[in-house]
């Protein structure tokens, strides 16, 4: 306990030291690369401290309560490392940790590095607010602690602040956090009245006592107030918005754990504050999940700005892990806690997965774009050959993200599947037929995914560069390789030890349902991953790797046996008979996508211009002007009309604005006496 | 342990050697039904067999993907084999992953067959790319739900203990969701495969190509582990619809004299499939591309129905 | 006793046939071909005439093999054969029409099967002992669903043969409830309905060919052009 607790403190303490050192080194004008070389370093310090107390904690399965000093009166700086909270932490440090390394390459270059102090203070001060986000331990400091976090990476996102395509990313995130917060405030109030205190201990169980209409619109209210962090459509805008415009270290933080903070909010919500839900409750998050995982896909699909395109997938990967929250929320209120515990862990594991993956993939982007200066997929190309180790990780990622075995991702899909299949057992009511289509469209989900990311590796990685910058691509830094190197270790290692990383969520579940998952899921000399039981289905990765190993002795014994002496010379690929093949003949981005933009043309509306000029006949033209664009359907559909709709009212509210001061003061003047009133009369 | 090895070498040196007589089979077969002479049962193996012998030509565009690609799939095509029950219902690996393991092993050979289209730098490596993974993609809700159907059934997605369980049950087959989960990873049969009303594995016709528009760069020995990785896919297909549906007569262990009747049978029912297969293959046209999806949405209705049909007929 | 001779195995196969014809009705709903769709609206009789000899069979009674051979001649051979000679006759275009697109149709059709179901709970006897006289009960969830199914393909189509198989298809799923619940309703009214049915799909066809003479389209909407 006590040196879980020196660990933790020590970590906030680097943070916050960095973080103030990078302040210092700001204000006396220092940009040496040496600055922002140290203080990266000693984030990834602080992070190991942090992740050596995260693991601490959830490996003793026990709560740990302490007070920061907070050095105020009436504000009470509690930190608690409960297993959830441990969880999240994990994930955070790991995440931390292989980012601050891979800054440090990245600081030398690019609008980061104009002020490398100025960015170490906020990318600390945003580590910090993270990590007492997850760890506060009642809703005041909770809240302040998001309300520092949401600050400090708005400030990132405008890192490039002279770009007005960032300050607009910006603006939207910070607009649409607020809308999130406030939802949450309400929220939060109504249960801490039903608990009569703050403390998030008291909390435990509180949505029970509330009235049912109260407790409902509690739940919803925090449901969608951190939907709008986590990113559940149709709250996502900001997402696709903030996510490319930021520096690619602070996107892969973003979208491997600050949306993960409404993750984080939902699994303590819907787990630790609320017993049993009615159906209801499950159906909407599942739902909820189902839509978000789908669209977020098919929009990534359109995509060829690669960082909108990760962007995009965030929100399916967030739609994967609610599919898994609410069929853990129907289970218990059908009462089967094997089997919400079961989906509980498809989420969760998911959760960290995505995050691991998601910012390889990210970094690997951040590579990509320093190295060949673009965002765009359509001038990348061939750059397997100038980054070949950016190439490799980012293939690891995206074979982790598209769910293909024997890497992390498949397995928490896998537990996905697993826990929707035994939905169809759960109930004898007809919302049973949710979970099988729910698998259903999760497999086309997932198969979408892989088709994208067949785009985004194969469009911006293989064959020839469509641009000079993409020819003239450099590969990263040792810092960089190495911050991606080790996320992509941490994927393959979540993937082949998933058998020995699902106990650590033992606590977690024994404490949200009372189930000791680690016998239910584990079997076979820890070598299988199994659902339930081993009979209703078992994997195992580590197996499945050396099998494909093994099983590669087939070919080898093939061409040593017949092909050994056969010649193998190169030669260009066949261009039909015209001379010599270029760029131009290489599929697009978008050319890749034209099939599902066809098939899904109800949900895109796709819009496309052809314009050719001729000189002799329409079959040799000269110039050919192609456009295409897909329409951004929540935009126009849903945002638009709100927004006109709060302009109309602001118009009209203006008309009690004089601009008076004393009208003003009259206002709150009438305002005070209302509160007086009703306070007597209450 | 020895057992267990030596089942696996049996089992993967079965598999290997059966797969291009299937191909082979479906060929003469459609031949035949054209009044054509065709090309011969053993045709296949003489082309592996040619192909493992030839040099081969790599494209100066491609990279190290290009080299990986056949490799990788035809690994995890015969890895996802060993994992359905073939000759007896208990499958050697099966504990290690069950159809959800199959699916997504098949899916990380396509993922890498992809890439390695669109590596050559061709537009037709990238044309097949898309094609495929359209395609493949909106397959995948119906195989999901029909695999559903069958994994809901048996209580389990481990593809040996679904066929115990059906072993155990005699007329299942004969229940509208069996019935049903049956046609729809029928349609989804040829749409992954490409036989003819999505794919037309015969034609080198630059606008109608799938599969072979992906391979088109590829020669040699490289050719044909994609090309025996085809075939494999096909019979991993194949064997699903055949003994997991139907699996009378299979072997519940390795016992000689069971495997060997549980042999024939099997190789009897996959022949009777075939003939399905080639029916359907002569009596349609192919389909234009965005057709595709219409077809698949049967399936998935399909599914969708098997599924629902649980309880639909209840008593 | 031969394992036919088991009312489970009846049980089994009048299931199997009833899923059958549910697809059918599901494959007429997206199929966009005249002759195809006419031949899966026969084939969808024969088994239902298929059905009820199976239920005549269990339960020894001779006026369901009746209606069982009236069905086959009237609606399995004799319409699909009027039918198919009209089309050829009046060499309209091959292709339907429907005002929904396939897909949104299919999801319709989804939601109508489920409404069958909920609907079909309701008359749910769990505790009725099996045997041939229970045969066939648990088809009254298709029945509801190809009798909704059919009037969704009168409202979304737009020829007036179409209207007219889409009609039939309906009906299709009356008889199908008639025979499983109550084994067929007495003969005499059968054979009216039949007769009813036979002379509906004769004038119906006629009439077809007579809207199609007068306004060169078998499109229903333009007889709203015969209003004054």
């Amino acid at each position: 306990m006590y040196s879980i607790c020196r660990l933790y403190s020590a970590g906030l303490l680097i943070y916050a030291l960095v973080a103030l050192a990078g302040l210092a080194a700001h204000f006396r004008k220092t940009r040496a690369a040496w600055v922002a070389t140290s203080l990266c370093c000693a984030s990834t310090a602080a992070a190991a401290l942090e992740l050596c107390a995260s693991v601490g904690a959830l490996i003793a399965g026990e709560e740990f309560n302490w007070s920061l000093p907070s050095g105020l009166p009436f504000v009470h700086y509690g930190v608690r490392l409960d297993p959830l909270s441990a969880f999240f932490n994990l994930a955070l440090s790991i995440l931390a940790g292989c980012v601050a390394v891979y800054s440090i390459g990245y600081l030398r270059h690019g609008s980061a590095a104009r002020r490398p102090g100025l960015f170490c203070f906020f990318f600390n001060l945003h580590l910090l607010a993270l990590t007492l986000v997850f760890t506060a331990s009642n809703i005041i400091f909770f809240l302040v602690a998001w309300e520092l976090m949401v600050v400090a990476s708005y400030f990132l996102v405008v890192t490039d602040h002279e770009s007005s395509e960032s300050r607009k990313g910006g603006l939207l995130y910070m607009l649409m956090s607020r809308g999130g917060t406030g939802m949450m405030y309400i929220g939060f109030l109504l249960l801490a009245t039903a608990a009569g205190s703050m403390e998030f201990q008291a909390l435990h169980g509180s949505g029970q006592t509330l009235s049912p209409v109260l407790g409902a619109s509690a739940f919803l209210l925090l449901f969608f107030g951190f939907g709008v962090k986590a990113g559940i459509i149709p709250l996502h805008i900001w997402l696709p918005a903030a996510h490319p415009v930021a520096p690619s270290n602070v996107s892969a933080l973003m979208s491997g754990i600050v949306i993960k903070t409404g993750i984080y909010g939902m699994a303590r919500v819907f787990f630790d504050f609320y017993g049993v839900l009615p159906v209801w409750a499950g159906m909407l998050v599942l739902v909820a999940g189902v839509v978000s995982a789908l669209l977020g896909v098919l929009y990534a699909l359109m995509e060829h700005d690669l960082k909108r395109l990760l962007a995009y997938h965030s929100i399916e990967n967030i739609g994967i892990i609610l599919m898994g929250f609410g069929s853990a929320l129907l289970f218990r209120s059908f009462g089967h806690p094997q089997l919400a515990s079961l989906a509980l862990v498809a989420g969760l594991f998911h959760t960290l997965n995505h995050g691991v993956f998601k910012c390889l993939l990210f970094l690997g982007a951040g590579s990509v774009l320093q190295g060949a200066g673009t965002r765009n997929m359509e001038e990348m190309g061939g750059l397997i050959r100038r980054m070949p180790w950016t190439a490799f990780f980012f293939l690891i990622g995206a074979i982790a993200i598209s769910g293909l075995p024997p890497l992390n991702g498949f397995v928490s899909e896998w537990f996905t599947y697993q826990a929707l299949l035994a939905g169809f057992g759960a109930t004898p009511e007809l919302t049973r037929v949710a979970f099988p289509i729910a698998g259903a469209l999760l497999a086309l989900t997932a198969a979408l995914a892989a088709a994208c990311f067949v785009k985004a590796f194969g469009i911006t990685f293989l064959a020839l560069p469509r641009s000079g910058n993409a020819e003239r691509a450099i590969e990263s830094p040792l810092s960089m390789k190495t911050g991606m190197a080790s996320l992509a270790l941490v994927c393959v290692l979540l993937g082949l030890g998933a058998t020995w990383f699902v106990s650590i969520f033992a606590p977690i579940t024994q404490r949200a349902f009372g189930v000791q998952i680690t016998q239910q899921l584990v079997a076979g000399n820890s070598l299988l991953l199994t659902a339930g039981s081993v009979h209703n289905g078992s994997v195992s990765p580590l197996m499945l790797a050396i099998a494909l190993i093994g099983l590669g002795a087939v070919p080898l014994v093939l061409w040593l046996a017949l092909g050994r002496k056969s010649p193998r010379v190169t030669g260009p690929t066949w261009d039909c008979g015209l001379p010599g093949l270029t760029a131009a003949n290489e599929y697009t981005a978008t050319a890749f996508s034209k099939p599902l933009r066809m098939i899904f043309a109800a949900l895109f509306r796709p819009r496309r211009e052809i314009q050719a000029e001729f000189d002799i006949s329409p079959y040799y033209p000269k110039v050919i002007h192609f456009e295409s664009e897909i329409q951004p359907t929540f935009e126009t559909r849903f945002y638009d009309p709100l927004l006109a709709g709060i302009m109309a009212i602001a118009a009209r509210m203006r008309k009690i604005q004089t601009g008076s001061i004393h009208a003003y003061l009259a206002y709150i003047f009438v305002t005070l006496i209302l509160l007086l009133l009703f306070g007597v009369r209450v | 342990m020895i057992g267990q090895a030596l089942s696996i070498v049996f089992h993967v040196a079965f598999v290997l050697m059966l797969a291009p007589l299937v191909t082979g089979f479906n060929r003469t077969l459609k031949a035949r039904v054209q009044t054509r002479r065709g090309p011969g049962l053993l045709q296949p193996y003489r082309d592996l067999y040619k192909l493992l012998r030839k040099g081969m030509v790599i494209p100066d565009t491609a990279s190290w993907i290009f080299t990986a690609t056949p490799f990788v799939l035809f690994v995890s095509t015969l890895l996802a084999s060993l994992l359905i029950p073939t000759i007896s219902a208990n499958a050697p690996l099966s504990m290690y992953g069950g159809v959800l393991a199959v699916v997504y092993l098949l899916a990380l050979g396509r993922f890498f067959l992809a890439l390695g289209g669109l590596d050559t730098g061709s537009s037709f490596g990238g044309l097949g790319s898309s094609r495929e993974m359209t395609i493949s993609a909106i397959a995948e809700p119906a195989l999901m739900l029909a695999v559903f159907t069958v994994a809901i059934g048996a209580g389990s997605t481990n593809l040996s203990i679904v066929a115990q369980s059906a072993l155990g049950q005699s007329w299942r087959f004969l229940a509208p969701s069996q019935m049903l989960a049956f046609a729809a990873l029928f349609i989804v049969l040829i749409a992954e495969t490409g036989r003819i009303p999505v794919d037309n594995p015969a034609t080198h016709l630059e606008l109608t190509m799938i599969h072979e528009a992906m391979i088109l760069e590829y020669s040699g020995p490289y050719l044909a582990l994609i090309e025996w990785a085809a075939a494999l896919k096909q019979l991993v297909l194949m064997t699903i619809l055949v003994n997991v549906f139907f699996p009378f007569g299979l072997s519940p262990d390795w016992s000689p004299g069971a495997v060997l009747f549980s042999l024939a049978l099997f190789i009897l029912k996959l022949l009777m499939l075939a003939i399905v297969v080639v029916v359907v293959e002569v009596s349609n046209a192919k389909m234009r591309l965005f057709r595709v999806p219409e077809l698949l949405a049967i399936a998935f209705v399909l599914g969708a129905l098997a599924l629902v049909s649980t309880f639909l007929f209840q008593g | 006793m031969h394992f036919w001779q088991d009312s489970q195995f009846g049980n089994r196969m009048i299931t199997l046939m009833a899923a059958i014809v549910l697809v059918l009705q599901i494959m007429m709903v997206t199929q966009r071909w005249l002759i195809t769709n006419i031949r899966a609206f026969a084939l969808q009789s024969f088994l239902l005439a298929c059905i009820a000899t199976t239920i005549a069979y269990y339960n020894n009674a001779p006026h369901i093999y009746a209606a069982a051979v009236f069905m086959l001649l009237v609606k399995a051979i004799l319409l699909p054969v009027v039918f198919e000679r009209l089309v050829t006759k009046i060499e309209i275009r091959q292709e339907i029409e429907p005002l929904i697109n396939a897909p949104i149709s299919v999801i319709v059709t989804g939601l109508l099967t489920l409404l069958a179901y909920v609907v079909a709970e309701y008359f749910h006897r769990p505790d009725e002992p099996m045997g041939p006289a229970s045969l066939g009960h648990n088809t009254l969830a298709v029945a509801i669903a190809l009798f909704l199914i059919g009037f969704f393909m009168m409202v979304n189509r737009r020829k007036a043969l179409t209207q007219v198989l889409a009609l039939l298809s309906l009906e299709n799923g009356i008889f199908l409830a008639a025979i499983s619940l109550t084994y067929g309703m007495p003969m005499i009214v059968e054979v009216g309905i039949f007769f009813d049915v036979l002379v509906a799909g004769m004038v119906l066809a006629i009439l077809v060919y007579r809207i199609r003479e007068t306004f060169d389209s078998m499109d229903v909407s333009r007889l709203s052009r015969l209003k004054g």
